[in-house]
């Protein structure tokens, strides 16, 4: 392994050849502080701001849009009124989905407050469906993650424009969930939407970036074979979106 | 994968005479080709892209600065960073990693970087699987073939070819329907993703101020093999970074438009160091290879500098006549198209793809297509230039002295009147006889030959436009008299 002083010189030797391209002779190594300019962030509070006096009829506009948007990505988008109706459209839904890849249904969900909610371990209960929770105590998460044919997530927020869910990385709430299994379903509370992308960018700055995150815009596609559609390339090839109103 | 070793020419004839390429070309430019184009035509935010360049050519210009930023941050997340000058470091520093962590099996996210660098044969000379899990680029794995397009590696294959090698090298049942075909790769690759050791890929754009690399995929592939196994190592071009998040958000905006017209791709992902504590998946170790391998030489160089503001995207392969009839494979790089004439050239040597450069036409429609406004065309014709002239930053040698002899002596012919008539003449008498039926020159003696050996030349006219001015006008004169 490079250790880490000959890494050091290694990067010094690097961005000193840099430097030597944009300004020749320059003896001392450029400082960030010098050049704060470059830098300059937009200032995100404005725009969330006013994200956050959005009223009904804001929302409204923006679920229609969403739902609109949906609709050329093949992403499935179902308007409940809460997060019971949400648990009772997903129990329906599991009962009649076949998995891909086994025979037993497993069902794995993001640790969250409002996946409890949904209470899809009592309402099948009784079916043969095992439903599995990312808790972190967990050590067995990737393993029930791949043995599952449905993943449910929570989305941090939602984009209109391009039907997009972002999904911030949490220890209880892993990437996998919303990427291994064959069907995702993503739950969105209606507050949560947003307009475009710079929003989300707004937003995703004003919370802090401190870990990874994806934005995720329907269910995986790839056009490699003669530009012909395919769903399911690599990711779940059927993504449902339960906006709860 | 090896791009191919055939000369341009040969390459163009056996792109122009593949039936399936010509037919997904066509598709190709119709479809995201004119979509980007109407798309910058249209829409509301016209001064995104200018915009963008600048700010864009601007971080170039502190690229020393951006990309220490960018190291500290992603050292701060608990990531690596190595910063490689050339290929050779870069192959060696990922073969070090794959050592220490006894890596059996790389699954890899599309990545152009990567066959930049020749990081494959590295790594089975080590021992090491390597399996692509772009399904374009998987096929193309599996036919032992080069990429033919920046973002559609296979489009020179069809169905039914597809359909054999699945058969022949996977052993399934023959099959020409694409989802069927997509679904027998999404089991093999599956297998694959869930097992490896190690993930590599490319880099999109990175952006300093958050410290991380984002990618972009429609497939999942590069999710996956972000996420799933115990290391990722990226490969990132060190001009692919945003200062800030700002930045970011609209050179992937232009990006994904530029690429496929698409809204958002549906993923992105932003990563920047291993897993956290307590994250059940993603990566233990997270190492960043930050590349220049002959890109500091552009970014001294004022006139290609410009070029390294480009994003990959694609589309000016998308717009591009030349491109557009010949494919990917003449170029023999692993850069095509109008970006790939400019950059194969710079990064590999002017005089040894001398023919990249020639062969576009300057037309302008890539710098029109451009989602940063590269001015492509201004850079073929400066390598044109320095192709007839000789440089010596560049070390190019003067392509043709026999040409550039003939055209010194066509610049004294055409300044005197004399000269020039009985060049005129002589012309005249040499064409006699070579007028095929069409009324074309179709062939031509001596070195002149290569000129009409792919096209016909229009032969001198009987009489030059001063020549019958000359008749006219003296014969209005003698009407005037009378
Ligand atoms: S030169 Fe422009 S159009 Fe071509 S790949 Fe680069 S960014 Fe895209």
């Amino acid at each position: 392994m490079i250790d880490s002083t000959t890494a050091h010189s290694n990067e010094a030797k690097f961005l000193h050849t840099v430097r030597e391209s944009l300004v020749p002779g320059a003896k001392e190594v450029r400082q960030k502080k010098d050049f704060l300019h470059i830098f300059q962030k937009t200032d995100c509070l404005q725009s969330v701001e006013r994200i956050q006096q959005r009223n009904d009829l804001d929302f409204v506009n923006l679920i229609a849009s969403f739902k609109e948007n949906c609709t050329p990505l093949n992403l499935g988008v179902h308007r409940v009124r809460n997060l019971y109706e949400a648990g009772e459209w997903i129990t329906q839904f599991a009962r009649s989905a076949e998995p891909e890849f086994d025979i037993e249904k497993h069902i794995i969900q993001h640790a969250h407050p409002d996946t409890h909610e949904l209470q899809l371990w009592k309402r099948l209960a009784n079916d043969p469906i095992t439903v599995h929770t990312t808790f972190t105590e967990d050590t067995e998460i990737a393993e029930k993650t791949r043995a599952s044919f449905i993943g449910i997530t929570v989305a941090d927020w939602g984009i209109a424009e391009s039907a997009t869910l972002v999904q911030v990385t949490a220890p209880s709430r892993p990437r996998s969930t919303s990427l291994v299994p064959s069907i995702h379903i993503g739950i969105l509370r209606k507050n949560r939407l947003l307009a475009n992308l710079a929003e989300a960018y707004a937003m995703l700055q004003h919370n802090g970036i401190n870990s990874s995150f994806t934005f995720i815009s329907g269910p995986s596609k790839t056009g490699d074979i003669e530009a012909h559609m395919v769903h399911g390339a690599h990711g779940p090839r059927e993504m449902h979106v339960l906006i709860v109103e | 994968m090896k791009p191919s070793t055939i000369s341009y020419t040969d390459g163009a004839k056996a792109g122009l005479a593949n039936a399936t390429l010509q037919k997904s070309l066509k598709k190709i430019q119709n479809g995201f080709g004119k979509k980007a184009m109407r798309h910058w035509q249209t829409m509301t935010d016209s001064d995104l892209r200018p915009r963008a360049k600048a700010r864009r050519m601007q971080t170039l210009e502190h690229l020393d600065i951006v990309l220490a930023e960018l190291a500290e941050k992603i050292r701060e997340h608990g990531g690596h960073v190595y910063f490689a000058a050339t290929a050779e470091d870069a192959v060696r520093y990922t073969l070090q990693v794959a050592e220490r962590n006894k890596v059996n099996k790389v699954v890899k996210g599309k990545s152009m970087t990567s066959a930049e660098i020749g990081i494959d044969p590295a790594l089975q000379n080590a021992g090491i699987e390597v399996v692509e899990t772009d399904l374009g680029e998987y096929i193309i794995q599996l036919a032992e073939d080069a990429p033919s397009h920046i973002i559609a590696p296979c489009i020179h294959m069809d169905r039914f070819q597809i359909g054999k090698l699945f058969t022949d090298k996977l052993g399934h049942e023959y099959s020409d329907d694409p989802p069927t075909l997509t679904r027998m790769a999404r089991k093999s690759l599956r297998e694959k993703l869930l097992s490896a050791d190690m993930g590599i890929t490319g880099c999109n754009i990175a952006c300093a101020e958050t410290g991380q690399i984002s990618l972009v995929s429609n497939e999942g592939n590069i999710r996956m093999s972000t996420t799933m196994p115990r290391v990722h190592v990226a490969l990132m071009g060190m001009e692919r970074i945003a200062a800030t998040f700002d930045e970011h958000r609209e050179l992937l905006q232009l990006l994904i438009t530029g690429a496929t017209v698409q809204k958002l791709s549906t993923y992105v992902s932003f990563v920047g160091g291993p897993r956290h504590e307590g994250d059940p998946d993603g990566p233990e170790e997270f190492h960043l290879i930050v590349i220049d391998n002959g890109r500091s030489k552009i970014l001294a160089d004022p006139e290609f500098r410009e070029v390294l503001a480009c994003i990959r995207c694609g589309a000016c392969l998308n717009i591009c006549p030349v491109y557009g009839r010949i494919g990917g494979h003449a170029y023999n790089s692993h850069y095509c198209g109008p970006i790939g004439a400019v950059v194969t050239p710079l990064l590999n040597g002017i005089n040894d793809h001398a023919d990249l450069c020639k062969g576009e036409t300057l037309c302008g429609a890539c710098k029109d297509v451009c989602p940063v406004e590269n001015d492509l065309p201004r850079m073929l014709s400066a390598l044109r230039h320095k192709l007839a002239y000789g440089d010596k930053y560049w070390q190019v040698k003067p392509y043709n002295r026999i040409e550039a002899a003939g055209f010194k002596g066509w610049r004294k012919a055409i300044s005197s009147r004399k000269a020039y008539n009985m060049l005129l003449k002589v012309g005249r008498f040499l064409q006699k006889g070579r007028i095929a039926e069409n009324g074309m020159i179709s062939s031509m003696p001596g070195p002149a030959g290569k000129w009409t050996r792919d096209r016909d030349l229009k032969p001198l006219a009987t009489e030059t436009f001063t020549e019958r001015w000359r008749k006219h006008h003296s014969s209005r004169k003698m009407e005037e008299k009378s």
